[in-house]
């Protein structure tokens, strides 16, 4: 059907009201604005702080204890992890896997026996193999076995060497020191002494402590110490963003701080995220209210056209057509409007990359696929809002 | 098509009015073909008839059927469907667009769905003596003028009844009778039924069946 639209349009009265037209467009375009450089910088914090944390196999490993307060200080057992807190931990979504840091249940003391006169109690600890970054493969223990691997942090040999000239002992490199045997006694229930000897087989960036592997330690646990149920002072964690907010909420509340914060980044991005998450929700309801205006201007398009219209629906136009047309009308505005809020929204974008960040690779100059989608998603929804209530209004005059 | 009433009556009108009336709580048939004139004093419900055959009203009991579907059951994209292809009207209040000229009044029902060119308009405007005055605004028309473009208007798309509701109020007859003429030769070329409601008999009109209301 060649149908034409062209002799209709003088038969509806546009002109009036033409300021409540003129608002609803500029608020529109304000709001589309708004929301478009919201989510535009969501997606950019998102990018930015993704980076700059301590990554294996793209993911992030922290180690958590409990905040000691005055209060819980004089109770060990409050400053544990317990077997229930291990499991709501290891429920939680953003977390991908949970080992605690089982330490030891005895007195161990430890001396470097006859090439260093240096002797200290000392504390060892285990973990599963799969979280720690530096694993060789003699990391491994069996019963009976009278040699223990151990892997230091890193920071033990640097704060060694920072105090050892000043007790008289020789500094020592990281070869060197995997090279010393040292003495390793094990007090048993009735203080018997147990030897054995260890020897370093790796520093570990990570994780701050000295591991044993994971059999020696339950081994003895069992042989040396009192205490039958799993307790753990630390948890490792193995997170896929350590700068996750949900995280950080879940820690905060729960009372548990990371060690090293590296989740500093992550603070930043909840407030940064709240403020856009503002500005976003700011721009919806601008959104709204631009469309509720313009909707109020349609309705009072069709009541001053509305013998018009009806004439027009006796003589048999169809109301969908004529919806279509009338509504179909202002959607070149629609689309225009749109188009010049992401218009802006790509060159604050290119802006903000270019001169605040000084184009940081790991952002782009363009506007994210999220934002045009959006921008879309608002020319068709407009677009079906308007038809629909012309649709409801032009069938209200049969 | 077929056009069907069965025990009609407006909703306003008491039961009593049955009685007497050719229409109301009668079962009549009508198709294609059949000249109905309905002969009506004033006050009987002759603009309530077309405007519920029309669907323009539907304050009525009893039931109207199109093709044996129910006029109540018809949505309004579908009312618009028979407006457009089966069925056409000349009401009594005229109802032009008063701000467009009556070229462009025609033009606007033409171009919905083109039984004829539009240089038709023109012919026929030039035989019921208004074609000097198809660029002048509806408004600025006189009644007489006015009715004999809504005449045009109704025989500008295919149908297949005409429903007219008093179509010579504004016409001496001379006037009338070009009108008629020109309607039945629209009607025949579309093998079309009329049903023409009018205060009296208007003897130059070939009913074919003569109804009182």
């Amino acid at each position: 059907m060649s149908l034409s639209y062209k002799p209709i349009q003088p038969l509806l009265q546009t002109s009036g009201n033409a300021s409540s037209r003129w608002f609803s467009y500029i608020g529109l375009g304000v709001g589309v604005l708004l929301l478009l450089c919201s989510v535009q910088m969501f997606v950019n914090i998102q990018k930015l702080l993704k980076e700059g944390s301590i990554r294996k196999d793209g993911h992030d490993y922290v180690s958590i204890t409990k905040i000691i307060t005055n209060e819980t200080m004089g109770q060990p057992e409050k400053n544990l992890f317990h077997e229930p807190d291990i499991e709501d931990v290891k429920k939680q979504p953003f977390i991908e896997g949970v080992s605690p840091l089982i330490s030891n249940d005895f007195r161990v003391k430890l001396s470097a026996g006859n090439m260093l006169p240096f002797s200290t109690d000392m504390f060892l600890e285990s973990l599963d193999n799969a979280f720690i970054d530096t694993i060789p493969p003699n990391f491994q223990w069996q019963p009976g076995q009278q040699e223990i691997p151990l892997i230091l942090s890193s920071d033990f040999l640097e704060i060694y060497n920072v105090f050892a000239p000043g007790q008289g002992l020789p500094q020592v490199s990281k070869e060197t020191a995997m090279g010393i045997p040292v003495q390793i006694t094990c007090y048993g229930r009735a203080f018997e002494e147990n030897q054995f000897s260890g020897r370093i087989v790796a520093f570990s960036d990570r994780v701050n402590s000295v591991l044993v592997p994971k059999s020696f330690l339950l081994w003895a646990n069992e042989q040396f110490g009192n205490k039958t149920t799993l307790q753990a002072s630390r948890l490792f964690l193995k997170l896929k963003d350590a700068n996750d907010p949900q995280l950080i909420q879940y820690l905060d509340a729960k009372g548990y701080k990371i060690n090293r914060d590296k989740t500093l980044l992550g603070r930043n991005k909840i407030i940064l995220q709240a403020i856009f998450s503002g500005l976003g929700v700011f721009g919806i309801l601008v959104v709204i209210l631009a469309l509720m205006l313009f909707s109020f201007y349609l309705q009072l398009v069709i009541a001053r056209s509305k013998e018009s219209l009806q004439l027009l629906l006796t003589l048999g136009y169809s109301p969908r057509w004529l919806s279509k047309n009338v509504s179909g009308k202002f959607i070149p505005v629609y689309v225009f409007i749109v188009l010049a809020a992401l218009g802006c929204t790509q060159i604050i974008q290119w802006a903000f990359h270019r001169f605040v960040m000084f184009g940081r690779p790991e952002l782009s100059s363009f506007v994210h696929w999220l934002v045009l989608l959006i921008a879309v998603s608002l020319i068709a929804l407009s677009a079906t809002v308007n038809y629909r209530m012309v649709k409801g209004l032009l069938n209200k005059l049969y | 098509m077929q056009l069907t009433l069965k025990n009609i009556l407006p909703t306003y009108f008491e039961q009593g009015r049955k009685q007497n009336s050719g229409i109301w709580g009668k079962d009549l048939h009508f198709s294609n073909g059949d000249l109905i004139k309905i002969v009506a004093p004033s006050g009987t419900g002759k603009t309530s008839l077309i405007h519920f055959l029309y669907r323009m009203r539907i304050d009525f009991e009893g039931s109207i059927f199109y093709d044996n579907k129910p006029l109540k059951h018809f949505s309004n994209e579908e009312i618009a469907n028979l407006r457009r292809n089966q069925l056409s009207v000349v009401l009594q209040d005229m109802r032009l667009f008063g701000e467009q000229t009556l070229f462009q009044n025609l033009e606007i029902k033409r171009q919905l769905n083109p039984f004829h060119p539009p240089e038709k308009i023109a012919e026929m405007a030039e035989r019921l003596g208004i074609a000097t005055r198809l660029n002048a605004p509806a408004k600025n028309c006189s009644y007489g003028e006015q009715q004999r473009a809504v005449i045009i208007r109704a025989l500008l798309q295919p149908f297949d009844f005409l429903l007219m509701d008093e179509p010579f109020s504004h016409l001496d007859e001379a006037n009338a009778r070009k009108a008629m003429e020109l309607i039945m030769e629209e009607v025949q070329l579309r093998r079309a039924g009329v049903i023409f409601a009018e205060l009296e008999r208007v003897d130059f009109f070939p009913a074919t069946q003569f109804i009182h209301l």
